[in-house]
């Protein structure tokens, strides 16, 4: 299709729709958005039911009360307002990536937001342009925000054929290519929004339709009108063409609720987050992105935040396995205070399908892996599960724990390369080790009594002297190691330690 | 030797009583998720009939020193050599990555967890088992310390759950223990006697140890057996 192209997503009461998408049961009843707080706070903007039952915008929250005794009246939230917002602009996205937020409405179109779309080619990927903007209404939809769509050649004829839509209560509206100049035609001036002067100036012209505008030569109007009428005549002829610049692609996305009442408690709390959590699942799917690592952040009565980070082993769109996560990340340091405000914040990255090997297993799950070893921690404790590790060290009892990360391990090592040893004597760790009381003649055990093992020493090898970390008075080590029998069964490593004079029993040979 | 026609081949029989639970007819359907775990030491596989069943609970007992934790990190190496992820629930706090790495465990592919509980550890069985991916839960409940060896005191009811996370995640669950304590629950117990240490004379140092695997229940397979086992001590373990 040849000719520019533009999209208008619009959605006409915001903060309704924003208040409506974080409390979808509220839908199909009176509710009113409210400016501030107490009886003398303003309606924002109301839900089609609480308009008809006499509620209108600019009212007091008590008026509103006594013209709806069944009202829902909810303080307009800024947080809300901007993730339904970024909701749209996702939305948007999904299907182009020239995409732009349209200028605030004025007047009766205050409470409205508009993105507009570069829908050039758009038609060649969902069939038709009608096909487009159904796909697109459907996105919207399912973040649970009332929009309508309406396709044409210019922004300003967009928008105001989806103000049209909305009204004759259309989910999408497209106007043909050409088409414009004649859609505008017929309609009021009042429509293409002239300023308050200007429109006296027109009327006084007897210029009611934009089909009179139009047809006026521009030169003769911007010498009456003046300048101001440019772009007004631009707008009514359909030539503001310019597409939407390209939006650099942005991985952070953010639900957050500010709380009509301070939370104290957990459960709650995990309420708001599985909201935020479904909301936020919804925006990333939409783009096809996934969460790779979440922030929650909790604002604080008397002022303070508090921010705890969860990583996640592999990226996932599982609101259970999140909302578990967070649930381990609160629990692992209870809150400080009452909430009043809570962000989920994340940094999304894609979804990578898994690369099967067909003589290797799979391994376990990436998504269910990362909940469980978050379940593992809070269950044994910080720094108790992960792979173990050779540690860097020479000190016999040294060793590490590294993060349990399945794609780092390479592949599986060869028969060939696997030590021939399979049977090899193995030695069970003592931590800490168990202290001994050693009977030695020339410095060799003869006897040993231990909590472990009390007798005789039978059979005895070594000893074998391992020092290091001379240069460091508290952290230097030097032991004597045997190996030794004993008449009551035990096989030990029996450590003399230089430093601290003492014996010990480090490990068990079993 | 010539075999008379009609007898069956002294060598093939003696490969099928061996190999026993590892032979399948070529139209039987094998189920590649239902084999054994093996442990890499043939007289022990044999007897056992190809390894350590998968979907169950089985279970290794034996006095200090006998070789249960040799045997159990064999079973690690070889699971991890074949690519197997494997987990550790190590309650006794007795898993050495040195002793490890020398057996030939692939240390990548285990996931330690370390619980300070019983409880825990059973929990954390539990979970591994839940998340599924995991060919092997070994639990090391074979706790020794400053106070002597405690015995653990785990109520009846939490070995059939374990066995049904098993059955469920097609996973082996391994209990290392000093006395038998997953009692009916267990589908196939070993028993591990006292073993002989080897002293190399000269130079003197430990060289290995003797044991001797008997092989007390076993519902998945032949019945009961034992077999001698020789451990061999490594020089980097040490």
């Amino acid at each position: 299709m040849s000719g520019q192209r533009i999209a208008c997503l619009l959605v006409p009461g915001l903060p309704l729709a924003a208040e409506l998408r974080a409390h979808p049961e509220w839908v199909g009843q009176p509710v009113a958005v409210v400016a501030g707080s107490g009886p003398r706070a303003e309606v924002l903007a109301l839900s089609p039911e609480a308009e008809a039952q006499a509620v209108q915008i600019g009212q007091t929250a008590v008026h509103a009360r006594a013209a709806c005794t069944d009202l829902i009246l909810c303080p307009h939230s800024p947080a809300l307002e901007r993730a339904a917002r970024d909701a749209l602009r996702d939305a948007a996205l999904s299907t182009s990536p020239r995409v732009e937020e349209a200028p605030p409405g004025t007047g009766v179109y205050v409470a409205e937001a508009a993105v507009f779309i570069d829908a050039r080619g758009l038609d060649a990927l969902f069939q038709s342009e009608r096909g487009f903007a159904g796909a697109l209404y459907e996105r919207t939809r399912r973040l649970g925000l009332p929009a309508v769509i309406a396709v044409a050649g210019g922004r300003g004829v967009a928008r105001i054929a989806a103000r049209l839509a909305w009204q004759n209560g259309e989910e999408t509206r497209v106007i043909d290519p050409g088409g414009d100049a004649a859609f505008l035609a017929p309609l009021p001036l009042d429509l293409v929004n002239p300023s308050d002067s200007l429109a006296d100036a027109l009327g006084r012209f007897g210029l009611h339709r934009v089909g009179d505008l139009s047809s006026l030569p521009e030169r003769a109007l911007t010498t009456r009108l003046g300048e101001a009428i440019r772009p007004l005549l631009a707008l009514a002829r359909g030539e503001d063409r310019a597409p939407p610049p390209p939006v650099p692609p942005s991985d952070l996305f953010e639900e957050a609720s500010d709380l009509e009442f301070p939370v104290r408690t957990v459960e709650p709390l995990l309420f708001v987050l599985r909201g935020l959590l479904d909301r936020l699942a919804e925006r990333l799917a939409c783009r096809g992105l996934a969460w790779g690592e979440l922030t929650l952040e909790l604002g604080l009565d008397g002022g303070g935040r508090d921010v705890r980070r969860v990583g996640m082993a592999a990226p996932t769109l599982d609101v259970r396995v999140a909302l578990r996560l967070l649930d381990l990340a609160i629990q692992a340091h209870p809150l400080g205070a009452a909430i009043e405000h809570v962000a989920v914040r994340t940094v999304a990255c894609t979804v990578r399908g898994d690369q099967l090997d067909f003589f290797r297993p799979s391994g376990p799950p990436p998504a269910a892996l990362s909940r469980t070893l978050a379940e593992l921690g809070a269950i044994c404790g910080e720094g108790r599960v992960g792979a173990p590790a050779l540690a860097d060290d020479h000190r016999p009892d040294a060793y590490s724990v590294r993060d349990f990360t399945p794609d780092r391990a390479g592949l599986p090592r060869a028969h060939g390369e696997t030590p021939s040893a399979s049977q090899t004597l193995a030695v069970r760790a003592l931590r800490p080790p168990v202290p001994a009381q050693v009977r030695a003649r020339n410095g060799t055990p003869e006897a040993i009594w231990s909590a472990l093992s009390r007798g005789d020493v039978v059979r005895c090898a070594g000893p074998w002297r391992t020092t290091g970390r001379w240069w460091n008075e508290e952290t230097r080590y030097a032991f004597d190691h045997f190996d030794v029998q004993t008449d009551d069964g035990w096989v030990v490593r029996l450590r003399h330690d230089w430093v601290e004079r003492c014996w010990q029993i480090d490990a068990v040979y079993d | 030797m010539e075999t008379p026609p009609g007898s069956p081949d002294p060598k093939l029989s003696a490969l099928l009583r061996d190999l026993g639970g590892q032979i399948h007819r070529g139209n039987e359907s094998l189920d590649l998720d239902a084999l054994p775990l093996p442990t890499g030491i043939p007289p022990l596989d044999r007897v056992l009939g190809g390894g350590f069943p998968t979907g169950r609970v089985s279970e290794v007992s034996g006095p200090a020193s006998s070789g249960r934790t040799s045997l159990g990190l064999a079973l690690l190496a070889r699971a991890t050599a074949a690519g197997e992820f494997v987990a550790w629930v190590d309650w006794a706090d007795a898993f050495d990555p040195v002793s490890a790495e020398a057996a030939g465990v692939d240390l990548e592919r285990v996931l330690w967890i370390r619980p300070t509980e019983l409880d825990a550890a059973l929990r954390s069985a539990d979970q591994v088992l839940k998340a599924g991916g995991f060919a092997l839960v070994g639990m090391d409940l074979a706790r020794t310390g400053a106070s002597g060896t405690e015995r653990p005191r785990i109520a009846a009811s939490a070995w059939p759950r374990l066995r049904k996370g098993a059955a469920a995640a097609g996973a082996a669950v391994v209990v290392l223990s000093e006395a038998r304590v997953v009692g009916a629950a267990a589908d196939l117990a070993l028993e591990l006697d006292a073993a002989c240490p080897r002293f190399a004379a000269a130079p003197d140092w430990l060289e290995g140890l003797d044991t001797r695997v008997a092989l007390v229940r076993n519902r998945t397979g032949p019945g009961e057996g034992h077999t001698p086992v020789k451990f061999r001590a490594s020089r980097n373990a040490a």
